[in-house]
């Protein structure tokens, strides 16, 4: 296989009223592993965009193996041998693996056994382990990455574009996707890696370029540079590091749940008699592959859904039948996992989105009318003590950037001095200066006795911020661990199976 | 054996087993009611007159939705037809009617495509907008062009030629015999094979053909594989190089000709003449089989014939007493889906499902006969029925009725 050299050179792109990409510069070279970092909005989505086709640069050019070229759509990206994988996998659910892979490029070995035997084939040398006859809905997230690099390998590519491969995946399956890569790269192919966490940059890249507000600032040999360079390259400032301080875990129990079983429309059991507790002052850190009963046991608390048995208490006070209104009445703040879905409505000013889950307490709501005015006080004053970078309270929520509508959601829970803080996937796609704020945030609050359910999938963050962890796998806790102890790799064998579970 | 292979086999069994499993409670049926009708070639040639339109709606439907586009304007597509082969037929002959029908029903599919395709305009508004579109452009196409004709009128039409029928010699009179003696099973099976034998349209012989071209290049083809991938994640195909607008105009226009088809035989077939408004909600009845099929060619073909059949036999003489003997079949099958139920651990669903058969049946028990108009409304019954029961089973495709939006990918 022959490698590709592909050069950008000064792009830039502009949407109405901003300036995603100017004077971007990249040289990927052939045979080697390129990362590309930078926080969100640095503006590497939209390079990656402009590399494969799915939008056109408004000025530069990019150059493959000595010549320009122009990609008008995707399908002239794939035709120059450049394959890309996305963050949020390009798979229909309801399509077989061998379905999902041959779309599109049909052309190549058909649809039927010549393209299932070619599937197998490529999955065979790079050790995927995929059945070509498989709905893409029965695998698990790995599996699907799989499926994606397969795809992109099934039409020749020779530069795989990969979109912050590791953000969905366990430490045991970020090894075995670089050992997938080593692969790729020894059988000639580039690779462009582009991520925000620098320990998995260092360990997989040859070459590294840094993005930071819509440009390239500068370029980095991983073999010499330290986390500490990059990320005054990627920011301007320190590394921020979720570390907690002195314990402030005292012995009043704010929330605990006794054997609490939770089935599904069809019966199954999505949560298995879990009991725990969260006491004032403590952060309690859930560590699991999702899709293991972390949303169920999120929605259990905060009342959107039934348990079978088992129950609930907040201070001592049964909630197991109480509705999500009565559970935040009680003083329970929720950040919840998807901020699109569940957080905001997007399009409602800030203001207004300040009042929802408040919507029976001051100042918001003043004898069941809107207090206009109160709403709109307190709106300002989040906006403030948070850091919302945002033109005022007016503006929609969908108008702001990922971390600043996160810090505004926090912001909306931390009000009204909750007991308990249910904080699922807190700084989810959040960029490094907005993830450091709102840790900053909960760590100030659990001083003043805030109680923390803490549900994520960083592993830096559970181990940085948890006063105690607990493991959840198939719906069960099955592993307890101190973070002061316990390192990413132990919590990923726990989370995946793989050890006394 | 790969697990689809496994998957496809296990589909085919469990299906014959359901055909086989209705045949017999259907013959148990007719003999415990005695309404001998039920299975005569009389009968379910009415059905098959009946079912042919829905079917040829409803696999529209399912060619525009597979694409991810709701298509509700079906209805005013086979409006469309209706006039298209009308004119067609008596100015050039029945077999341009057909090709008239499919192009009047084609530009109804055009109509909505540009709005939902090009301009993101709801599935829905624009379907409703086609369909109200449909009868008022029928209406004033009627009456600007078969006012002045002889056999016109200003809303309706005769005296063009229609479609020549086929009788399948030896196997019809044969079957139309077997038919005649009233036996278990055998007897119920003749009369469908002499209903499928003798004197059936071409056009009916068509839709069954085009029923199976569409199956097979939906799903063996990869045009078929294309056009599916565009309802089921859209920004997906986008990004392996799949032209999704072009995808979706095909297939809207391919479903609006298959719904002006529906229309051609309405005039052509079911009837030798065209009035506006002939339609009667068939349209609607065709999207109805669509869901009630699961999405699926088989399963709109088997809701078709359903509805088809309760369609159909409205229109024989002293229909009363048969409508009223399926009000046992009815019962008998809610007692077969209240006991899977039940099994499956649903057991509210199932006590419900149990109610539902005992008040049947003991409407049943309690009247000798149901007025015709009864079954009008059955395939509405039956479809919301089957949406609030089997929800869990029925899977449409994942992006059905979405907007997209071409550059969202990534």
């Amino acid at each position: 296989m022959t490698s590709i050299d592909l050069e950008a050179r000064g792009i830039g792109k502009r949407f109405p009223g901003v300036v995603a990409n100017h004077d971007v510069s990249l040289h990927i070279r052939p045979g080697r592993v390129h990362a590309l970092i930078g926080e969100n909005g640095a503006g590497k989505s939209t390079l990656m965009k402009i590399l494969y086709g799915v939008q056109a640069p408004d000025d530069g050019t990019i150059v493959v193996d000595g010549d320009p070229v122009t990609f008008a759509t995707p399908t002239d990206a794939i035709a120059a041998g450049i394959g890309m994988v996305f963050q949020h996998f390009m798979l229909a659910d309801n399509l077989t693996v061998l379905e999902n892979i041959v779309l599109g490029a049909e052309k190549r070995h058909g649809i039927g056994g010549a393209a299932r035997q070619r599937i197998t084939e490529i999955s065979g040398r790079f050790g995927f382990g995929l059945d070509p006859d498989d709905l893409v809905e029965t695998l698990g997230v790995a599996d699907r990455q799989r499926v994606e690099i397969l795809k992109v390998l099934y039409r020749g590519a020779r530069l795989i574009i990969l979109d912050e491969p590791t953000a969905v995946l366990v430490p045991q399956e970020v090894d075995a996707l670089f050992a997938n890569l080593r692969e790729l790269v020894a059988d000639g192919c580039s690779v462009l890696f582009i991520s925000h966490k620098l320990d998995e940059v260092l360990a997989i890249a040859d070459d590294i370029t840094v993005m930071r507000q819509g440009t390239t600032v500068g370029t980095a040999d991983p073999a010499t540079a330290t986390k500490h360079q990059l990320a005054e390259l990627m920011v301007g400032s320190e590394l921020p590091s979720p570390q907690t301080s002195e314990s402030t875990v005292t012995d009043d129990v704010v929330l605990e749940l006794r054997d609490v079983v939770v089935t599904d429309d069809a019966g199954r059991d999505r949560l298995s008699d879990i009991s725990l507790t969260v006491h004032r002052g403590e952060v309690v850190g859930i560590a699991g592959v999702e899709g293991n009963g972390q949303s169920e046991l999120v929605e259990v608390v905060m009342g959107m859904r039934r348990c079978r048995s088992g129950s609930i208490h907040l201070d001592a006070e049964d909630t197991t039948r109480l509705r999500t209104r009565g559970v935040r009445e009680r003083g329970v703040g929720f950040i919840p996992e998807d901020r699109h879905r569940h957080g905001l409505v997007l399009d409602y000013p800030l203001w207004e989105n300040r009042i929802l889950g408040h919507q029976t307490r001051r100042p918001s709501v003043r004898r069941g009318l809107i207090n206009r005015a109160g709403a709109r006080a307190d709106a300002q004053r989040i906006v403030e003590e948070f850091d919302v970078r945002t033109p005022g309270i007016d503006t929609t929520a969908r108008a702001l950037s990922g971390g600043n509508q996160q810090k505004f959601i926090v912001g909306r829970e931390m009000s009204g001095e909750p007991r308990l803080l249910i904080a699922s996937h807190p700084t989810r796609g959040v960029d490094v200066g907005a993830q450091a704020a709102i840790w900053e945030h909960i760590r100030a609050a659990r001083r003043q006795g805030l109680g923390v359910l803490l549900i994520s999938a960083d592993l830096d963050e559970l181990i940085g911020l948890s006063d105690r962890l607990e493991v959840i796998l198939r719906g069960r806790l099955t592993a307890r661990f101190d973070p002061a102890q316990v390192t990413a790799s132990d919590l990923g064998q726990a989370m995946t199976g793989g050890r006394d579970a | 054996m790969s697990a689809e292979v496994m998957r496809a086999r296990t589909y085919r069994y469990t299906m014959w087993l359901i055909v086989l499993g209705v045949i017999v409670t259907v013959s148990v049926v007719r003999i415990v009611t005695g309404a001998e009708r039920m299975t005569a070639p009389g009968t379910l040639r009415a059905a098959l007159i009946g079912a042919s339109p829905i079917l040829l709606a409803g696999i529209g439907g399912l060619w525009a939705e597979r694409a991810g586009i709701v298509n509700i304007g079906l209805e005013g597509q086979m409006l469309l037809g209706t006039w298209g082969a009308a004119f067609f037929a008596y100015h050039y002959g029945p077999y341009m009617g057909l090709v008239g029908a499919a192009f009047m029903g084609l530009l109804g599919g055009l109509l909505h495509a540009v709005a939902t395709v090009t301009f993101g305009v709801d599935h829905i508004i624009s379907g409703v907008a086609v369909n109200i579109i449909g009868l008022g452009a029928v209406g004033y196409l009627a009456k600007t062009f078969f006012d002045d004709l002889e056999g016109g009128g200003p809303r309706n039409l005769s005296g063009y030629d229609t479609l020549p029928n086929i009788t399948v010699p030896g196997v019809s009179d044969g079957a139309l015999k077997l038919a005649e003696q009233e036996w278990f099973v055998i007897s119920d099976v003749a009369g469908a094979v002499a209903a499928l034998t003798t004197r059936i349209s071409l056009l009916t012989v068509l839709t069954a053909a085009l029923v199976a071209l569409t199956a097979y290049v939906l799903w063996r083809t990869a045009f078929g594989l294309r056009l599916r991938s565009c309802g089921e994640n859209p920004q997906a195909a986008e990004t392996l190089g799949v032209n999704v607008y072009r995808y979706k105009y095909v297939a809207v226009l391919i479903s609006g000709a298959f719904a002006g088809l529906g229309g051609a035989y309405l005039t052509m077939v079911a009837s030798s003449s065209f009035s506006v408004g002939q339609t009667g909600g068939r349209g609607y009845i065709g999207l109805a089989a669509m869901i009630f099929g699961n999405w699926r060619p088989s399963g709109v073909l088997a809701g078709s014939l359903m509805f088809g059949y309760t369609d159909g036999i409205t229109l024989l003489p002293n229909s009363g007493p048969l409508v009223h003997a399926l009000l046992l079949l009815i019962a008998v099958l809610l007692v077969v889906f209240a006991v899977i139920k039940v099994r499956k651990g649903e057991r509210t669903t199932g006590i419900v499902l149990a109610l539902i058969a005992v008040a049947t049946l003991a409407w049943y028990l309690s009247t000798d006969e149901v007025n015709g108009s009864f079954t009008g409304m059955t395939p509405y019954v039956i479809t919301l029925f089957v949406i609030a029961v089997f929800a869990q089973n029925l899977r449409m495709p994942a992006a059905d009725g979405k907007s997209y939006r071409r550059g969202e990918a990534g």
